[in-house]
């Protein structure tokens, strides 16, 4: 089964992402900030990594620049959600490594439709 | 708004209805975290981390409130959000008018997610917010003078529309993604699109998601020349307004080229892959693929921000709705009471003969009583959970008034039962506005009698033993003795100048005696201090004052930790035994022969010093026989409650103890002159007294 990591600040976010993900058949675990995810991901791998942007103590940026440097997680498809759909915002994205970005809001069924196209 | 709609047969299959719970309890805490921060900004040194703070406040509930369909709290967060946004990017300087503004937008949003969760009420109208938020965000910013160049009046129409209009096509013509819902019946929908065919011009519709989505809400593709205003107000014919949202058509996501893990197609839908980004799906030039981007960066390196105590709080909470506490309590409330059943029966054995059982029971004992005050402390709340809604109080009556007024906390972090902090803040708010209104004096006055021009109202709150001291003290001008005096008299209150300091401010503990007449000369509401110490008394709690005249004054409250133990003295009336609530109790005596009169036909008084007060007899309230030696004789108890004294005729005190709460009405039926039971060490039955009630009695 693949094993996503869910990251949000957002106690409400995070719990219909991992209800989502979980009832489409993937394993969840949540992280509340990009510091929290960063300790989960040093325990373990995973599949694939969502996370949001704007966090406190460690943001979806800096968590993506960090899991790149792991070479666990190298070619991890690693998606960021954001509020902020502007262009500077996919810049920092990409300069970081990550691997897309899904605009919030989205709903549960594009959810799974993005990540159905990484993950198989 | 919160009816539950049947989920649809989308791909997810999820019902959105079930997050909204904790999202309105997410949302709560983020707007009191944004107000707390907003108040303790300071302008000319706001910090980066700060104005993050805040700017992620808004983003967070505007993330939640978009995602569970709430268009008027995303509409308005969203403004907060754009002017937050170029306060943290030092776009532009703080201002106090910003500051004002954001709060009142803060408690807009709270009246509209009180209306999403059933509170009722009318469409919060936030228009006029919307606007002045926009002209601030727009005002500074000197690079977007030419892209604002409307006036405030159309920013305030433009704006209305939420998020911001998308941009119009080279022909005028716009791609548009209609969002409608939650709606009772989302068929409701589908009459927008009947309507939109009827006229012409207007453009084109069709559904999105095959006109069904998995969280109830209905999505239209429109194409159109139309303003966003004119299309709202044509779909508000049959849809409120509320559950319209028009933005522009996004798919909301997308691939970086060439990222690991991204897809072949490169769809603009709202989200995307970065083609050499590690993770994406394809194919993307094998040899660069997975070495070339993660090169990159770690030429950087990682930018975290300081660490924030917000974060990790989260993680090891729980959260438990407050009945299943309380059942935890009642539990253990039982326990308590079997445990003192058995203590008692052991007494009669031979402790040599049982040694082993009664090692055993003194473990009970000792585990017991540890487990009821863990229990306890499930339902223990810091009293900053009152506090925190006395800055902004404050503020803005100072504003009001106009006066300098600062406010110092102390002891924030003292814990209180949640019942008991719930009831506490009513009387608490009414010291702290009283203390504002008619203890600071005005800027003028204070540099006048040499006190610095603010005025200092100190909120302050301890543990002392088993109860809790909250403490309201201002440096205003305090109390006045003849002021009082005369005051008191002129009421036909008794008041000769022989009474001590404590004994005239307690004067204001009078029934309608308005605080607002002696203090002060501002009129305005002389908050009753008598309802004050009544609210308190309920709760078994007590007031005092002191005060100096010319230097402030200071009323102390001090409350049991909590309502479901209490301190009890336990009396014998016959061979019943009740309970009197220790707080109440002010003195007890033998009764002497001669001391009881009767005046009238049946009312009896007995003499205390200078003063008469009525007796109770339980044996007549509660119809027990007293027992026949002590008759004529037995102990009179005085009790105090909502300002008088009555004397109690009991046949004797059976001493002090902490009974366990028990309510009545929940487990029997309302008893008259009766607040509750308790179940002694011997498996009796006391009944709790109701102070109030009994003096209340002796007036008829």
């Amino acid at each position: 089964m693949h094993s996503i990591l869910a990251v949000d600040d957002s106690a409400s976010m995070r719990q219909m992402v991992s209800f989502t993900l979980k009832n489409a058949g993937f394993t969840v675990v949540e992280a509340v900030d990009g510091q929290d995810a960063w300790e989960k991901a040093s325990t373990r791998d995973f599949n694939l990594v969502l996370t949001d942007q704007n966090m406190p103590r460690m943001d979806g940026i800096s968590l993506t620049k960090k899991l790149r440097e792991n070479a666990r997680f190298k070619t991890t498809p690693i998606l960021i959600l954001t509020t902020e759909s502007s262009d500077e915002m996919k810049q920092k994205g990409r300069a970081a490594g990550a691997t897309g970005w899904l605009v919030k809001p989205f709903d549960p069924t594009k959810l799974i439709e993005v990540i159905g196209k990484v993950i198989r | 708004m919160a009816d539950t709609h049947s989920p649809g047969p989308g791909a997810a299959g999820i019902d959105l209805t079930q997050f909204y719970q904790v999202f309105f309890e997410e949302a709560g805490e983020n707007l009191a975290t944004m107000e707390q921060m907003l108040l303790g900004l300071d302008l000319t040194h706001a910090g980066d981390e700060e104005l993050n703070a805040i700017f992620r406040c808004a983003h967070s509930v505007k993330g939640g409130a978009a995602t569970f369909g709430f268009a008027d709290v995303a509409e308005l967060t969203h403004q907060m959000e754009t002017l937050l946004d170029k306060l943290r990017r030092h776009e532009l300087e703080p201002q106090t008018r910003m500051v004002d503004v954001l709060l009142a937008a803060g408690d807009a949003l709270k009246a509209q997610l009180a209306r999403h969760q059933g509170a009722g009420g009318d469409a919060v109208d936030t228009r006029a917010l919307i606007a002045d938020i926009a002209q601030l965000a727009a005002g500074g910013a000197p690079s977007a003078a030419g892209a604002a160049a409307t006036g405030p009046a159309s920013l305030a129409s433009s704006t209305a529309a939420a998020p911001p209009a998308a941009p119009p096509a080279a022909s005028g013509e716009r791609l548009l993604e209609l969002t409608v819902g939650p709606l009772p019946d989302p068929a409701t929908a589908d009459n927008l699109l009947d309507l939109f065919k009827e006229i012409a011009e207007l453009g084109t519709m069709e559904p999105l998601d095959a006109g069904q989505s998995a969280d109830g809400m209905r999505r239209f593709k429109v194409v159109t020349r139309s303003s966003d205003n004119d299309l709202l107000d044509l779909f508000t014919f049959h849809v409120p307004r509320e559950a319209l949202k028009l933005g522009p058509l996004t798919p909301g996501y997308g691939f970086h080229r060439n990222a690991p893990g991204a897809p072949k197609e490169q769809a603009d839908q709202g989200y995307g892959f970065f083609s050499d980004a590690p993770g994406a799906p394809i194919a993307a030039a094998a040899a660069s693929a997975a070495g070339q981007a993660p090169a990159r960066s770690e030429a950087r390196a990682p930018v975290s921000k300081p660490a924030e105590r917000a974060g990790t709080l989260e993680s090891s909470t729980l959260r438990v709705s407050v009945d299943k506490v309380d059942q935890l309590i009642n539990l253990v409330g039982e326990l308590v009471i079997t445990q003192a059943v058995l203590a008692q029966t052991s007494l009669q054995l031979d402790a040599n003969q049982h040694q082993q059982l009664t090692a055993g029971l003194a473990d009970l004992q000792r585990n017991t009583r540890d487990l009821q005050e863990a229990v306890m402390s499930i339902r223990m709340i810091p009293m900053s959970v009152v506090f925190s809604r006395y800055p902004r109080m404050l503020r803005d009556l100072a504003a009001k008034l106009g006066k300098k007024v600062e406010l110092v906390m102390q002891g924030e972090a003292t814990e209180l039962d949640k019942g008991l902090v719930e009831k506490i803040t009513d009387p608490l708010t009414h010291l702290v506005r009283n203390s504002c209104d008619h203890g600071i004096e005005s800027p003028e006055e204070r540099i006048a009698q040499r006190k610095s021009a603010h005025g200092t109202i100190t909120l302050a709150a301890s543990h002392q033993g088993g109860s809790i001291l909250i403490e309201v003290r201002d440096d205003g001008r305090g109390l006045s003795r003849a002021k009082l005096l005369a005051k008191a008299r002129e009421r036909g209150i008794d008041a000769p100048d022989t009474l001590s300091d404590a004994e005239v401010w307690a004067l204001i503990f009078a029934p309608g005696f308005s605080t607002a007449d002696v203090v002060t000369d501002v009129s305005g509401r002389g908050v009753g201090m008598d309802v004050v110490k009544q609210n308190i008394a309920s709760l078994n709690g007590s007031v005092e004052i002191d005060s100096a005249e010319g230097y402030g004054m200071s009323v102390k409250v001090r409350l049991p930790l909590t309502l479901a133990i209490m301190d009890g003295m336990s009396i014998g009336v016959g061979d019943e035994c009740y309970i009197l609530p220790l707080s109440s109790v002010v003195e007890s005596f033998q009764v002497e022969p001669g001391m009881i009169r009767t005046i009238g036909s049946a009312n009896r008084v007995v003499q205390v010093r200078e003063e008469y007060m009525p007796v109770i007899d339980l044996e007549g309230v509660f119809t027990v026989p007293r027992s026949e030696a002590q008759d004529g004789n037995g102990i009179m108890v005085i009790v105090e409650a909502e300002g008088a004294r009555v004397a109690v005729l009991v046949d004797e005190l059976l001493g002090q103890q902490q009974v366990v709460v028990k309510n009545l009405e929940s487990n029997y039926r309302k008893v008259a002159n009766v607040s509750g039971a308790t179940i002694m060490g011997d498996g009796r039955v006391a009944l709790i007294l109701d102070v109030g009630a009994l003096v209340r009695l002796s007036r008829h």
